[in-house]
C-alpha cells in the first residue's frame, strides 16, 4: 500500500479521504489554498500535513496542474487522490501524472476518454448493451436534428457540445418550434463557448435520476454496487439521495448491473465510477453519462454496502485484486446541508459558523470538516456538510433522518436543513412517488 | 528527471487560427493531392483489376487490406514516384513504379510491406521501381521491422531495362538487400501470387518463410525464352509452379490455393514473432491523441510561403495530449528543441521558429525566425548528438529559408558550425523523421537532415516547397553579372533590360516549378506527400515501428538530453537578457501629444502592402486595434506582420513602401 497520498482536494472532500488513509495506516497529505489552510481542521497536532498552495481562486490553487503535480513531488507523495471536482475528471491531468510518477487514483487515462466523453461513453455503453437515450451521436445540423427528433419522438433537447450549466439547451416540443430553436441554442453556445455545435437528445420530461456505482480493480474485476436515486435536486442540483431507489426493480437492477459490467470491462475501466441514468415515465432507464470518480454522495452505497469506497480506491490504484460479494442491505438517504440563503434563492452565504452541532448515534454519519469558528471562504462550493442515516427500511430511515436533521444546528449561516425538513415531510416523497420536478412542485 | 515534465502547450485555434480562406488554399491543394493519390491507387485502372479477378487473383490493393489488422491505418510511402512520367516502349504511364510499399500493423505488429501492383503491366520493375523497394528495405533494416513480400512480379519492363538493371541501384540490389536483412535478423516473409519472373523470382526467395498459391510461379527465365517450350506444349507454371517449387526445389515452403489462404498464413506467420516492444517503451503511459486537432493545422500554418506563425502551434497539434518539454528555451530562440511523446513514446523534436527572436547579443535588437544562426546551430547540434546518445529518436519539422547570411556569418565561422551539424547529423544511429513543413530551402535542408541525411523517412506537405533557394534568389544569383548593388538589372539599354528580365522571370518560374513537393516525391527526393492533417497518422505509425523493437535507448535518468539542460538553465544574466525585449511602441519626442511611434523590431524591408498589386493594408487616417496590421517586414523573402500595438488612428506612415528599416526604425504614428 502507499506510504504518502496527496489529497487533491479541499473541505469535505478531503476530510473524508484523509479519514479511509489514517485508518488504513497511509499518510494522508492534504492541499489547501491559503485561506483554507486557516480551517481548523488544518491546525494542531492531530492536523494532517498540509501542501499550501499560494492564491486562492480554485484556478489558481486546485485546478493549477503544475501545482498540484509539484506538491505530490515536493510532499513525496506515491499516490494522489483526486475527490471528486477540481481535476478528478481531467484525463489530461491523469496523464501528467503518470508521466510524472505520481499514481493517479482512478481510472487510466484512456479509459477517461472513453467514457469521460459524451460521445465516446455512448458509443461504448450501447456496445455493451446499455440501454442509450435515444439521440445523436455527435454534432448534427438541422435538417439531421429534425429526423432524428422524429426517429426519438418529441420532445427533444438540444444541448451545445461544449455546454453547462443550462447555456445552450433548448426543450423542443414540437417540429415547428425547432427550427427557431435551433438558430437560438447555436447562437447561444457560440456566444458562451466559442462552439456552436450541437446535440439533439430524446426529452424526458417526468424522470428521475438514477445512478449506479462501479467499482474495478486492474485484474479484470468489475462490480456494480447497486444504485442511489438522486431525483431530489434543485435546478440540476443535487439534494437528496437515497439507496436503493423506490423506483427500480430487481429484475431492472439485474439486467442494469450486467450491462454496466460488460460495458465497463470492454472499456477496460477500472477504480471508481458513477454511470447516471435517466428513468423515463415508462420506467425505462436509459444512459446519460459516466463520471470517472467517486460522487458526493458515494456513503448512501456505503451505508447499504458496508464497503468503504476510497479504501477500494486505494487499494485498486496500488494493483490489489478487489473480490468482492455484496448484499446491499437497508435503506440510506443523504441530506446534502449547503451553507445556502433559502430567502435569497438559495444564494451560497459564507462566512463564520458560531454553533455547531451534529447528530451522533447508530447508523448516523456526518460528513463534514466544519468546526465551531470556522469560516465558510466565499471561493468554493458552498456544500459544508452531509448528513447519512441507514435504517432497516424506507421509512425507518425517513424517520431517523427527521431525528438527526432535529438534532443538527448550524449558526451564523443560513442552510438547505430546513429544506430538507420540508422534503421529508412531503406526501410524495414520502411515497417513492416522485422524480425530478419535485421541488419545482412543491413551489421551492 | 526520470520523469520527464511535460508541460502544456498551443492554445485554441478561436485565439491563433487563421483567416478560412486560408483553411480553403490549403484544403484545395489537399484535394489536388489526394485527386493523384487516387489516380496511382488505381493504377491501370478497373479493366486491369478485372483481369486480374479473372484469373482468381486478388489486387494489390485488396490483398494489403486482408494483411492488415481491420481498423489499423497502413501507411504508403514514395506513391508519387514517376508520376508524370513517361517512358520508351509504353503508352502509359507507370503509376507509383508499380508497386506499393509502406507500414501496415499486422497481427499487432508494424510491418514493412512491399507489393507488386499486379494492376500496372502485371507488376513489372520500371525505373525507380527497384529505389522505391530498396528504400522500404533500408527503412526495415533500420528499424528491423519485419518484411512482407507480396510478389506478383513479371520481371523488369524491358524496354527501360538501362535505366533498372545495370547500376548501384538496379534491380540486383534488392536482392543484396534481402541478403542484409536476412544477414541482420530482420525477419521476411514472403507471399508468391502470380508470375515472378527473373528478379521477380529472386526476391522472395532469400525470405525466413515462402508460401506459394496455385496460380504462383518462380522463374529465372519463363517459357518465352525456353527452347522447345512451344512444341512441348510448357507453360511458366510447369516450368516453376508449386509443384516443382514446393515439392521438388524446395525453393518455397508451403502450397496454398489461393489468395487469402497466402494472407491468412503470412499473418500467421507474423504471429510467432515476438510483440511489440512499444507497450514496455511507454513506460505506463497510454497514447493520447493531442488535445487540439490536427485538423486545425490548416488554419496554423500559412499557405503563402512568405507568412510566419507559431511553431508552438504545430507541435502542440502533432504531440500527445500537446505536451511538450522545451529544452534550453532561452538560447537560439530561432529553433526550438524539446522531448514530447509521440503514441505514447518518447520524441526528440527540433524546429524552426518561424517568428521574429530577440538578438542573443543586441538587446532591443530582433531577428528573422526561419533562419540559421550561430546559437540556434550549436544549439540543434548539442539536442541532436544528444538525442542520438539517448536513444530518442528525432522529429525535424522543417520549415527553413537556409543559414544566415553576410558579413557577421561568415565572420562567425558559420561555414564551421553548420559542419558540425551536419557531421552530427551524417554520424547519427539513432532513427531520424523529417517532415518539411513548408520551406527548405538550401544548405538549411542539408543540415536538419533532409534526404540527403537519410533520415529513416522524409514526409512533404502540399506546402512545401523544396530548393536550394527560392526561385527569385536563384535568378538574382544566376545573374549576379548583370545586376547592380541592389540587385536591379544595370544595363541601360532597353532592350536588354527586357531581355535579362525575361530570362529571369523564366529561372525563377521554373525553380518555382522544380519546387512543387508532387515533382520532388516523383524523383523520390521525398517519401511522401502527406495532407498537414494526416502527419500525425504518419508520426504516430513511425513511432510505434520505431520503437517496437528493443533497441539502444536510455532511460531519463541518465539522459544526455539532461545533463545538457542542467547545464544551459537560466542563469540570472540570461534571465535578465531575455526580459529586455524590444518595445514595439515606443514615445517618442517629437510627436503630439498622445501619440506613439511604431517601430519595426528586426533589420529588413518595410512593406505597406501584400504584393505589389493589393491596396494597402491601412491607409493614413484609418483606425487601427491593437492587433490590426498596419504593414510587413520582410526578412529574407519571411513576411512578418507588424500590428499598430495600440487603438488608435495612423496619423501617417514615416517610411516608404519598400523602404529599408533597421531594428527600432519608427515607420508610423498611430494616435
Amino acid at each position: 500500500m502507499f506510504r504518502r497520498v496527496l489529497v487533491a482536494n479541499r473541505g469535505e472532500v478531503a476530510a473524508r479521504v484523509v479519514r479511509t488513509c489514517r485508518r488504513m495506516g497511509i499518510e494522508p497529505v492534504v492541499l489547501a489554498s491559503e485561506p483554507d489552510a486557516r480551517a481548523a481542521w488544518l491546525q494542531g497536532p492531530e492536523a494532517p500535513e498540509v501542501a499550501l498552495l499560494e492564491g486562492a481562486a480554485p484556478r489558481d490553487t486546485y485546478l493549477d496542474m503544475d501545482k498540484v503535480i509539484a506538491a505530490a513531488r515536493a510532499h513525496r507523495c506515491a499516490a494522489l487522490h483526486p475527490g471528486w471536482g477540481f481535476l478528478a475528471e481531467n484525463a489530461l491531468f491523469a496523464a501528467r501524472c503518470a508521466s510524472e510518477g505520481v499514481r493517479f487514483i482512478g481510472p487510466s487515462p484512456a479509459a477517461m476518454r472513453r467514457l469521460g466523453n459524451k460521445i465516446a461513453s455512448r458509443r461504448t455503453m450501447k456496445a455493451g448493451g446499455v440501454p442509450v437515450l435515444p439521440g445523436s451521436e455527435g454534432v448534427v445540423g438541422l435538417a439531421e436534428a429534425r429526423a432524428i427528433a422524429e426517429e426519438a419522438g418529441w420532445p427533444v433537447l438540444l444541448k451545445a457540445r461544449s455546454g453547462g450549466g443550462g447555456r445552450g439547451m433548448r426543450r423542443v416540443w414540437r417540429e415547428e418550434e425547432l427550427a427557431e430553436a435551433f438558430a437560438q441554442a447555436t447562437a447561444e453556445s457560440e456566444a458562451c463557448f466559442g462552439d456552436g455545435g450541437l446535440f439533439v437528445e430524446k426529452f424526458v420530461e417526468a424522470g428521475r435520476h438514477i445512478e449506479f456505482q462501479v467499482m474495478g480493480d486492474q485484474h479484470g474485476n468489475i462490480h456494480v454496487l447497486g444504485e442511489r436515486e438522486c431525483s431530489v435536486q434543485r435546478r440540476h442540483q443535487k439534494l437528496i439521495e437515497e439507496s436503493p431507489s423506490p423506483a427500480v426493480t430487481d429484475g431492472v437492477r439485474a439486467e442494469m448491473v450486467a450491462a454496466i459490467r460488460r460495458a465497463c470491462l470492454a472499456a477496460g475501466y477500472f477504480n471508481a465510477g458513477t454511470v447516471e441514468m435517466l428513468q423515463d415515465e415508462r420506467g425505462r432507464l436509459w444512459f446519460l453519462e459516466m463520471n470517472n470518480r467517486l460522487q458526493v454522495e458515494h456513503p448512501v452505497t456505503e451505508m447499504v454496502t458496508g464497503l468503504d469506497l476510497v479504501e477500494l480506491q486505494l487499494r485498486a490504484a496500488a494493483m490489489e485484486r478487489i473480490d468482492l460479494e455484496v448484499r446491499p442491505q437497508g435503506h440510506a438517504i443523504e441530506c446534502r446541508i449547503n451553507a445556502e440563503d433559502p430567502e435569497q434563492d438559495f444564494r451560497p452565504a459564507p462566512g463564520r459558523v458560531h454553533r455547531l452541532r451534529f447528530p451522533s448515534g447508530e447508523g448516523v454519519r456526518v460528513e463534514t470538516y466544519l468546526t465551531e469558528g470556522d469560516s465558510i471562504p466565499p471561493q468554493y462550493d458552498s456544500m459544508i456538510a452531509k448528513l447519512i442515516v441507514h435504517a432497516p427500511d424506507r421509512a425507518a430511515a425517513i424517520a431517523k433522518m427527521e431525528a438527526a436533521l432535529a438534532e443538527t444546528a448550524v449558526e451564523g449561516v443560513p442552510t438547505t436543513i430546513g429544506l430538507h425538513r420540508r422534503v421529508l415531510a412531503d406526501e410524495r416523497f414520502r411515497a417513492g412517488n416522485y422524480d425530478t420536478r419535485l421541488l419545482s412542485m412543491m413551489g421551492i | 528527471m526520470a520523469h520527464v515534465p511535460l508541460r502544456p502547450i498551443g492554445r485554441p485555434l478561436v485565439d491563433v487560427g487563421l483567416s478560412p480562406e486560408n483553411a480553403q488554399q490549403i484544403a484545395q491543394k489537399d484535394a489536388a493531392l489526394e485527386a493523384k493519390l487516387g489516380e496511382v491507387r488505381a493504377g491501370w485502372g478497373a479493366d486491369a483489376a478485372a483481369r486480374v479477378h479473372e484469373k482468381g487473383k486478388l489486387t494489390t490493393w485488396e490483398r494489403i487490406a486482408l494483411l492488415c489488422d481491420p481498423g489499423a491505418p497502413f501507411l504508403p510511402l514514395n506513391s508519387l514516384v514517376n508520376w508524370g512520367r513517361s517512358f520508351r516502349g509504353s503508352k502509359r504511364l507507370a503509376p507509383g513504379a508499380g508497386v506499393v510499399t509502406g507500414i501496415g500493423t499486422v497481427a499487432g505488429r508494424n510491418a514493412v510491406i512491399i507489393a507488386n501492383d499486379n494492376t500496372v503491366a502485371s507488376g513489372s520493375w520500371w525505373p525507380l521501381s527497384p529505389e522505391k523497394i530498396e528504400r522500404a528495405q533500408q527503412l526495415a533494416l533500420r528499424l528491423r521491422a519485419p518484411v512482407i513480400y507480396l510478389v506478383d512480379c513479371s520481371g523488369l519492363f524491358l524496354p527501360e531495362q538501362a535505366l533498372s538493371f545495370p547500376g548501384r541501384t538496379g534491380a540486383g540490389h534488392i536482392f543484396r538487400m534481402n541478403s542484409l536483412l536476412a544477414a541482420s535478423g530482420v525477419p521476411q516473409i514472403a507471399g508468391v501470387f502470380g508470375d515472378c519472373i527473373a528478379g521477380g523470382g529472386y526476391m522472395p526467395i532469400i525470405s525466413d518463410r515462402v508460401y506459394m498459391t496455385e496460380s504462383a510461379y518462380m522463374v529465372i527465365a519463363g517459357a518465352a525464352l525456353i527452347k522447345g517450350a512451344k512444341s512441348l506444349k510448357l507453360t511458366s507454371l510447369d516450368i516453376g509452379g508449386p509443384e516443382v517449387h514446393v515439392h521438388q526445389s524446395g525453393c518455397a515452403d508451403e502450397r496454398v490455393p489461393d489468395d487469402p489462404t497466402a494472407i491468412a498464413m503470412i499473418r500467421r506467420e507474423v504471429e510467432r514473432l515476438p510483440t511489440s516492444a512499444a507497450p514496455f517503451y511507454r513506460g505506463g503511459t497510454e497514447p493520447a491523441p493531442p488535445r487540439f486537432d490536427p485538423e486545425e493545422l490548416s488554419s496554423i500554418v500559412p499557405a503563402d510561403h512568405r507568412m510566419a506563425y507559431d511553431m508552438r502551434e504545430v507541435i502542440a497539434r502533432l504531440v500527445d495530449d500537446s505536451l511538450f518539454h522545451e529544452v534550453m528555451a532561452d538560447r537560439g530562440q530561432e529553433m526550438i528543441t524539446g522531448i514530447a511523446r509521440i503514441g505514447g513514446l518518447y520524441v526528440g523534436v527540433i524546429a524552426n521558429n518561424v517568428l521574429p527572436t530577440d538578438h542573443p547579443d543586441e538587446p532591443g535588437r530582433m531577428r528573422a525566425g526561419g533562419i540559421l544562426y550561430r546559437e540556434g546551430i550549436a544549439k540543434i547540434s548539442a539536442f541532436s548528438r544528444a538525442c542520438n546518445e539517448d536513444g530518442t529518436p528525432i522529429l525535424w519539422l522543417q520549415d527553413i529559408a537556409g543559414f544566415d547570411i553576410g558579413v557577421e556569418a561568415e565572420a562567425q565561422g558559420l561555414l564551421g558550425y553548420g559542419s558540425s551539424l551536419i557531421y552530427t547529423n551524417s554520424t547519427n544511429t539513432v532513427p531520424m523523421v523529417t517532415v518539411l513543413l513548408r520551406k527548405a530551402s538550401g544548405a538549411g535542408y542539408y543540415a536538419m537532415a533532409g534526404m540527403p541525411y537519410e533520415p529513416v523517412v522524409q514526409l512533404s506537405t502540399p506546402l512545401t516547397r523544396l530548393a536550394v533557394m527560392e526561385g527569385r534568389t536563384l535568378a538574382i544569383a544566376a545573374f549576379n553579372t548583370k545586376l547592380d548593388d541592389d540587385f536591379e538589372i544595370a544595363s541601360p539599354d532597353p532592350a536588354e533590360r527586357a531581355k535579362i528580365r525575361a530570362a529571369m522571370e523564366e529561372t525563377a518560374a521554373r525553380i518555382e516549378s522544380d519546387m512543387d513537393p508532387v515533382a520532388a516525391a516523383a524523383r523520390m527526393d521525398t517519401d511522401e506527400v502527406v495532407p498537414l492533417a494526416g502527419l500525425r497518422g504518419y508520426l504516430v505509425g513511425l513511432t510505434e515501428t520505431i520503437w517496437q523493437t528493443p533497441r539502444h535507448s536510455r532511460n531519463p535518468r541518465i539522459w544526455s538530453v539532461h545533463d545538457l539542460e542542467v547545464l544551459t538553465r537560466n542563469t540570472g544574466r540570461a534571465a535578465a537578457a531575455a526580459g529586455v525585449k524590444a518595445a514595439r511602441v515606443v514615445e517618442q519626442a517629437d510627436l503630439a501629444e498622445g501619440e506613439v511611434a511604431v517601430c519595426v523590431s528586426t533589420d529588413g524591408t518595410f512593406w505597406r502592402r501584400a504584393s505589389p498589386r493589393d491596396p494597402v493594408l491601412v491607409e493614413e487616417g484609418a483606425d487601427v486595434a491593437e492587433s490590426t496590421t498596419i504593414g510587413l517586414v520582410e526578412v529574407m523573402k519571411t513576411f512578418t506582420p507588424l500590428k499598430a500595438g495600440r487603438a488608435g488612428r495612423v496619423v501617417r506612415f514615416l517610411v516608404g513602401d519598400g523602404a529599408a528599416v533597421q531594428a527600432g526604425t519608427a515607420v508610423a504614428v498611430v494616435g
